[in-house]
C-alpha cells in the first residue's frame, strides 16, 4: 500500500512539473528557443507571491493578479529580444542561462538565501490533507495538481480550437507556408511566450503553499523539468502532462522501494533511451 | 609562428617557477600569491572546458560534474590509509576521465543527441552524482576529510608556495595541450566537427573518435587541476560534490575571453577572477554573480568571438595600453593595491577590444608557406586518362531501395560506375537523384540494396570509412568549414584523407589542389569572403583533396551564370583529366551532354534510360518524362 | 493584373533570377516552364513573399507589394499551391482550409469560401475530418489548391502541381486548373510536363538558368522547335 501511496502522491507532484514544463516545452517546439530563464520566472513569481501575501496577508492564490500579468510581459519582453537578435537554438541556451543566474543572485540579494515559508495564518492549505479511499494527500498537493491539469487542458483547447491556436500549430508545422498564408508569426510568438510566462506565474504561485523556498530551487528544477519535456515530446501538450504524471510516479515509487536518491538517477536513465528509442517523446501525436 | 607559443609558455613557466623566490627577496604578500593561484586553478578549469566544449561544439554545462567526481574519488581514496595526496590526485584525474568518457560513449554514439540535448543533459549530471553521493554519506562522516599534505621541495619554504608552484604546472599542462591540439590535426578535427559535423565525417574525420579525445582530455585535466584545489583548501567533502559555481565560471571565462583560442579561457579567468576579487574586497559579493550573468548575456549577444579576436586585431594596442595602465596606476600609487590597478588595466583594454575595426583578420598561416607559380598540373602521377578508362568496374549498386516513411525515393536502382566514365546521372525534379548520391556516399543507409567499391561492400560503413575507400562527394548548396580558410578547408580534407599527412604538410598540399580548380590566389579567404562560384570550386577541390577513385559532383552547377559554368566545366574536365572517375547529377543538361560519357536517367526513383547522351535525350520515354506526353508527337 | 517587373532575385550573393518580367491577366492561365534549377520556384516564392527581390518590382492591381512583409501578401490577394504540396500534416482537412483563410481579407469569408471549395471538391467535404498527411497525393493536391482558394485570391501561384502523381490523377488536376480559372482568378502555373501546362494556357514563358528566353502564345510554343531543344539540351 505504501507503495501506491508512493507512485500517486509522485504522479500528483509530478503535474506540478509538467505544468512547469508545459511552457517551456511549447516555446522550444514553436519557437526553437530553449529558455531557461522560463525557471527564472516560476522564482521570481514564488517569491513575489510571498512577498505579497505576507505583506497584505491576502490568500497566496489571490497574488496571482499581480504576477500573472507581470511574468506575461517579461516572458514577452524576453522573446522580442531572442528576435530581435536572430537568436539561435544553442545561443538561447547560454543567453537564458545567464538570465537565470542573474535571477537567482537578485533574488538571494532580496530575499537572503535562508529558507522561506508562509507563516500558516496567510497559507492555511500547507497543514491540511484530504483522504481518498486509504489514501491521503496534502492539500498543496492536490492544488498543484489541479491547476497543472486545468492548464494543460486549456492549453491544448487552445491550440485546438481557437484559430490562433492552430495557426499557431501550422506555424510550428511549416513556418514558411503559415507565414504565405498571413500568419504572423511575430507577434504569436510574442503571445506564446506571454503565455508560458503567465503559465510560470501559476506553477510559482504553487511553491510557497506548498513548502518552502530558497532561491537555489531553480537548479533542482531542471533536470526533472527537461526530462518531462524530452518524454512527453517537444511542443506535445497531452504528452508533457502524461509524462509528468510518469515520472512523477516514477520517482515516488523508486524513492520507496530504494532510496530517494536514486529517483534522479532512474529518470535520467529512462530519457537516455527515450532519446535512443523514441527521440520524439513517448506519446507521439496523430500526424507526427 | 609555431615556435612563437612554445616560447611563451616556457617563458611563463620559468617566471612561475621564479615567482616565489621573488616574493622573498622582495617582500610580497603571500596574499598575492594565493591570487595567481586562483588564477592559474581556474586557468586549467576553462581551458580545459574548452577544449570539449568551446573547439568542438558540443556545449556542456557539466564542468561541475568532473570536479564533484574528483572530490568523490578522493574522499574514498582518503578513507584509507597510506595513500599519498599524489596517487590520489593521479586517480581523481583518471576517474574524471573516465567519467567523461562513459559520458561520451552514450552521449556521442546517438544521432539525435547533437547540440543542444547534449547540453541538457550535461545540466542533470551534476546533479544525478551528487544525488549518487549523498548515498554514500558516510565515506566521510558528513564532515569532510582532511588530506595528507605531501612534501614539498626543499626551495620552497612556504606551503601556499607549493600549491602555487603547483596550480601553475597544471595550469601550463591545461594550456599546452589546447595550445599542441590547435595547432594539429586533433584540434582541427574538433574545428570541422564544431563548424559542420556531418561534412566532416564525409570527409573522412573520425568524429566520434576525436570527441572522445576532447571529453577525455577535458576530465583528466579538470580532475587533475581540482586535485591541487583540495590541497589549497585542505580537506574534501562530500558536499563539494555540488558545486553549482565551477560551470559558471568556466562558460563566462571561457565566452568573455573567446572561445576558439588556446589562450582565450586563461583571459577569461584572469578578466572573472580579478572581477571576482575586487567585488568581494569590495563588500559586493551579492553582485558577483550578477555581473557574469550580465557579461554572457552581453558578450553572447554583442560580441560573442570573445576578447581574444579583439586583442588579435590591436595586438600593440592592446598589450601597450594595459602595460601603461597597470604600471602607472600601481607605481605612482593611485590606487590602493596592485589588484585594483589590475582591474582598472583590464577593463579599459578589454573596451579597446570591443570596438570595431582594426587589423584585418589575421592569417592563421606563413605567407611564404611554399606557394608555386599558378599552373594546371594534374594531381599525382598518373597518366592523363583515356576517355575510356581501364574499363574496370568501379562502383556496383545493385537493387537500391530507400524509403522515407511513405515515400518510396528510390525504387530498385542499379547503376555501374567503370574506371575513368564521367557518368551524368539526370531526371525530373523528385526524380531521386540527390537521394542517390547520398546512399551512394554513405551519408543515407538504404533500405535495401547493394553496394560496392572495388568490389568491397559498403552499406553500413561509416561516412568517413567510405571516404577512406575512395568515395568524395560535393553538396549542392556548399558546405565550406566557415572558421577555417580556403587553404585550411582543403587542408582538413588532405590530413584525414585516404593518403594523410601532417598539419604543415597538408597546407602546402592543398596549394596544389586550390590551384586545380582555380583559387589558388584566395587561398587565405575565409568562405564567407569568397563568392557562390568559388565556393563551389572550394567543394570541389576539398573532395579531390581526399584522392578519391570516385566522385560524386551534386549540382555542381546550381545558381551559375553560363560564364561560370563554362568555367566549371574546365575543372570538372581537369579534375577527369587527374584520373578520378565521376558521377554528375544536373540539371542543365547542355553541359551533361557536353560532359558525360554515359547518361543514366532516374525519373521517380527508378532507372528509365541509359547511355550515349545523344541517344538517350531522344529516347521517347526521356522526352515524354520531361516533356510531358504529346511532346514527341509535335515539334521534330 | 500582376505584373513583374525586372526582378533581379538572389540567393545570398548568388543570383538567381535575371530581369525576369511577366505578367497575369484575371481569368488567365500563363504557364512558366524550363528546365529544372531555371529558377521557376524561385520566382513564385518571390512573388508570394517568402523571397525578397534585389531589384524590380511585383505589382497587383495598382498596388505595389514589392516590399511588403511576406505575411501580408497574401491579405493583398495572391495565394500559392507550394512544390509538394506543403500541407500541415498534422491538421485535418478542415483544419488546413479553414487556414487559408487566415489573411484579413479573406476571414470574414470563411463560410463561402468553405461552401465554393466544397463544390469544386466534392472529395474534400467527404475527407473533411481525416488528417491531411494521410490522404492520398491527388487528394492532397486538391487540399493545397482549396486550402489558396480559401485566401480568395485574385491570383493563384501554382507551383509544380502535377509533380509525383499518377497521370489519371494529373488529369483531374489539370481540369481544376481550368475551373479555377473559369471562376474569374488568374492563375501562374510552373511546370515541368510542358506539354500538359501549354495545353491548359493561353500564354507562356520559358525560363532558362534565371531568364526568360522565350514568351508568346502558348499554342505557338507548344510547336516551337527551340522550345525542345533548350529543354532537352539537344
Amino acid at each position: 500500500m505504501i507503495e501506491l501511496q508512493a507512485a500517486v502522491s509522485g504522479a500528483l507532484n509530478g503535474s506540478l512539473f509538467a505544468l512547469m514544463a508545459l511552457g517551456l516545452s511549447l516555446a522550444w517546439g514553436f519557437l526553437k528557443v530553449i529558455n531557461l530563464a522560463h525557471f527564472a520566472m516560476i522564482l521570481l513569481a514564488a517569491y513575489l507571491t510571498f512577498e505579497l501575501a505576507t505583506s497584505t496577508g491576502l490568500s497566496p492564490i489571490a497574488t496571482i493578479v499581480v504576477t500573472a500579468p507581470l511574468m506575461f510581459l517579461i516572458g514577452a519582453l524576453i522573446q522580442l529580444g531572442y528576435e530581435r537578435f536572430d537568436v539561435s537554438e544553442l545561443n538561447s541556451l547560454l543567453i537564458s542561462y545567464g538570465l537565470l543566474i542573474i535571477t537567482v543572485q537578485v533574488v538571494t540579494n532580496i530575499w537572503t538565501a535562508d529558507f522561506q515559508r508562509l507563516p500558516s495564518e496567510i497559507n492555511p492549505y500547507s497543514a491540511e490533507s484530504v483522504g481518498i479511499g486509504s489514501l491521503r494527500f496534502p492539500v498543496p498537493t492536490l492544488l498543484a495538481a489541479g491547476f497543472a491539469v486545468v492548464l494543460v487542458v486549456a492549453a491544448a483547447l487552445v491550440l485546438d480550437r481557437t484559430y490562433a491556436g492552430r495557426a499557431l500549430q501550422a506555424f510550428g508545422q511549416d513556418r514558411e507556408i503559415a507565414s504565405a498564408f498571413g500568419i504572423d508569426h511575430r507577434l504569436l510568438g510574442v503571445l506564446l511566450a506571454g503565455a508560458a510566462g503567465t503559465s510560470a506565474a501559476i506553477a510559482g504561485m504553487l511553491f510557497p503553499i506548498g513548502g518552502t523556498l530558497t532561491p537555489d530551487l531553480p537548479f533542482e528544477w531542471i533536470g526533472q523539468v527537461f526530462a518531462i519535456v524530452i518524454l512527453g515530446g517537444i511542443g506535445n501538450v497531452a504528452g508533457t502532462l502524461y509524462a509528468g504524471l510518469l515520472v512523477g510516479a516514477i520517482s515516488g515509487l523508486v524513492a520507496v522501494v530504494w532510496t530517494p536518491s536514486t529517483a534522479p538517477f532512474v529518470v535520467f536513465s529512462l530519457v537516455v533511451l527515450a532519446l535512443v528509442f523514441r527521440p520524439k517523446g513517448l506519446f507521439p501525436q496523430k500526424g507526427g | 609562428m609555431r615556435h612563437k607559443g612554445w616560447l611563451a609558455l616556457a617563458g611563463i613557466a620559468v617566471a612561475l617557477v621564479a615567482l616565489p623566490a621573488i616574493r622573498h627577496a622582495a617582500d610580497f604578500p603571500m596574499f598575492y600569491l594565493i591570487f595567481l593561484s586562483g588564477i592559474l586553478f581556474w586557468t586549467a578549469q576553462s581551458t580545459s572546458w574548452n577544449i570539449l566544449s568551446g573547439y568542438s561544439g558540443y556545449f556542456s554545462f557539466g564542468q561541475g560534474a568532473f570536479f564533484g567526481v574528483g572530490v568523490y574519488t578522493m574522499a574514498v581514496l582518503f578513507g584509507r590509509q597510506g595513500m599519498t595526496w599524489w596517487v590520489a590526485a593521479a586517480a581523481r584525474g583518471i576517474a574524471s576521465m573516465l567519467l567523461g568518457l562513459a559520458i561520451g560513449t552514450i552521449a556521442f554514439r546517438l544521432r539525435s543527441l547533437r547540440g543542444e540535448i547534449f547540453a541538457l543533459l550535461t545540466l542533470a549530471i551534476p546533479f544525478i552524482l551528487a544525488s549518487v553521493a549523498r548515498l554514500s554519506k558516510s565515506i566521510d562522516g558528513g564532515q569532510g576529510i582532511v588530506i595528507p599534505v605531501p612534501e614539498a621541495p626543499s626551495f620552497l619554504s612556504q606551503f601556499q608556495e607549493f600549491v602555487f608552484v603547483l596550480s601553475g604546472v597544471v595550469a601550463l599542462f591545461a594550456l599546452a595541450v589546447a595550445y599542441g591540439m590547435q595547432h594539429t590535426r586533433y584540434g582541427w578535427a574538433l574545428f570541422t566537427i564544431r563548424d559542420d559535423e556531418d561534412v566532416a565525417e564525409g570527409l573522412g574525420v573520425p568524429t566520434f573518435f576525436h570527441k572522445m579525445i576532447a571529453i577525455g582530455v577535458t576530465g583528466l585535466i579538470a580532475g587533475v587541476s581540482g586535485a591541487v584545489f583540495a590541497l589549497q583548501l585542505g580537506f574534501v567533502s562530500v558536499e563539494g560534490t555540488f558545486n553549482l559555481d565551477v560551470p559558471l565560471f568556466v562558460i563566462v571565462m571561457s565566452v568573455l575571453g573567446g572561445r576558439g583560442h588556446w589562450a582565450g579561457p586563461a583571459v577569461g579567468a584572469i578578466y572573472v577572477y580579478t572581477l571576482q576579487n575586487r567585488l568581494a574586497s569590495g563588500g559586493f559579493e551579492g553582485w558577483s554573480l550578477i555581473v557574469l550573468g550580465v557579461i554572457l548575456v552581453l558578450v553572447m549577444l554583442l560580441a560573442p568571438q570573445g576578447l581574444m579576436a579583439g586583442f588579435r586585431r590591436r595586438p600593440w594596442l592592446s598589450a601597450g595600453v594595459f602595460v601603461v595602465i597597470f604600471l602607472g596606476l600601481w607605481l605612482f600609487g593611485v590606487t590602493s593595491d596592485p589588484v585594483t590597478s589590475l582591474a582598472v588595466a583590464l577593463g579599459v583594454t578589454a573596451v579597446i577590444a570591443f570596438i570595431p575595426g582594426g587589423r584585418k583578420r589575421l592569417a592563421e598561416v606563413d605567407a611564404d608557406a611554399g606557394r608555386p607559380s599558378v599552373h594546371h598540373a594534374p594531381v599525382g602521377d598518373e597518366p592523363v586518362a583515356e576517355s575510356v578508362g581501364s574499363g574496370r568496374r568501379l562502383l556496383v549498386a545493385r537493387d537500391v531501395v530507400k524509403t522515407f516513411g511513405g515515400v518510396r525515393a528510390l525504387r530498385g536502382v542499379s547503376m555501374t560506375v567503370h574506371e575513368g566514365e564521367l557518368v551524368g546521372l539526370v531526371g525530373p525534379n523528385g526524380s531521386g537523384k540527390t537521394t542517390l548520391v547520398n546512399v551512394l556516399s554513405g551519408s543515407l543507409p538504404p533500405t535495401s540494396g547493394a553496394i560496392s567499391l572495388n568490389e568491397t561492400a559498403i552499406v553500413g560503413s561509416k561516412p568517413h570509412r567510405i571516404a577512406h575507400l575512395g568515395i568524395a562527394r560535393t553538396y549542392q548548396i556548399p558546405r565550406p568549414f566557415t572558421s577555417l580558410t580556403v587553404r585550411d578547408n582543403v587542408a582538413i580534407a588532405i590530413m584525414f584523407g585516404r593518403e594523410p599527412l601532417g598539419l604543415d604538410a597538408s597546407r602546402r598540399a592543398a596549394v596544389e589542389y586550390l590551384d586545380l580548380v582555380g583559387l589558388g590566389g584566395r587561398a587565405d579567404a575565409l568562405p564567407g569572403e569568397i563568392n557562390l562560384h568559388q565556393r563551389q570550386l572550394l567543394e570541389m577541390a576539398r573532395a579531390i583533396a581526399t584522392r578519391p577513385s570516385l566522385l560524386l559532383l551534386d549540382e555542381a552547377l546550381a545558381g551559375l551564370n553560363p560564364v561560370e559554368i563554362d568555367n566549371a566545366v574546365e575543372v570538372v574536365q581537369r579534375i577527369r583529366r587527374s584520373g578520378v572517375s565521376i558521377v554528375l547529377v544536373e540539371h542543365v543538361l547542355r553541359v551533361v551532354n557536353q560532359l558525360a560519357t554515359r547518361i543514366v536517367v532516374l525519373d521517380q526513383g527508378a532507372e528509365l534510360a541509359e547511355g550515349e547522351p545523344a541517344v538517350v535525350m531522344r529516347d521517347p520515354a526521356v522526352v515524354k518524362a520531361y516533356l510531358g506526353r504529346q511532346a514527341d508527337a509535335a515539334g521534330e | 493584373m500582376l505584373q513583374v517587373n525586372d526582378l533581379d532575385v538572389f540567393y545570398g550573393d548568388a543570383q538567381a533570377l535575371w530581369r525576369v518580367s511577366i505578367t497575369v491577366g484575371s481569368g488567365e492561365v500563363v504557364s512558366i516552364v524550363g528546365p529544372n534549377g531555371a529558377g521557376k520556384s524561385t520566382l513564385v516564392n518571390s512573388i508570394i513573399g517568402i523571397l525578397r527581390p534585389r531589384q524590380g518590382r511585383i505589382v497587383l492591381d495598382d498596388q505595389d507589394l514589392t516590399d511588403v512583409p511576406g505575411h501580408k501578401v497574401c491579405r493583398a490577394g495572391i495565394a500559392i499551391v507550394p512544390e509538394g504540396r506543403r500541407l500541415f500534416p498534422a491538421m485535418s482537412v478542415e483544419g488546413n482550409l479553414d487556414l487559408g483563410a487566415f489573411n484579413r481579407a479573406a476571414r470574414g469569408h470563411q463560410a463561402q469560401s468553405l461552401d465554393w471549395v466544397h463544390t469544386l471538391f466534392p472529395r474534400l467535404a467527404e475527407r473533411k475530418d481525416q488528417l491531411a498527411g494521410s490522404l492520398s497525393g491527388g487528394e492532397q493536391q486538391m487540399l493545397a489548391v482549396g486550402r489558396a482558394l480559401m485566401a480568395r485570391p485574385r491570383v493563384l501561384l501554382m507551383d509544380e502541381p502535377s509533380l509525383g502523381l499518377a497521370p489519371v490523377v494529373v488529369d483531374e488536376v489539370f481540369d481544376v486548373i481550368e475551373a479555377v480559372r473559369g471562376e474569374g482568378v488568374g492563375v501562374l502555373l510552373v511546370e515541368q510536363n510542358v506539354q500538359r501546362a501549354l495545353d491548359v494556357s493561353s500564354r507562356a514563358y520559358l525560363l532558362a538558368e534565371g531568364r526568360v528566353v522565350m514568351e508568346g502564345d502558348a499554342t505557338e510554343m507548344a510547336s516551337n522547335p527551340e522550345l525542345r531543344k533548350s529543354v532537352l539540351g539537344i
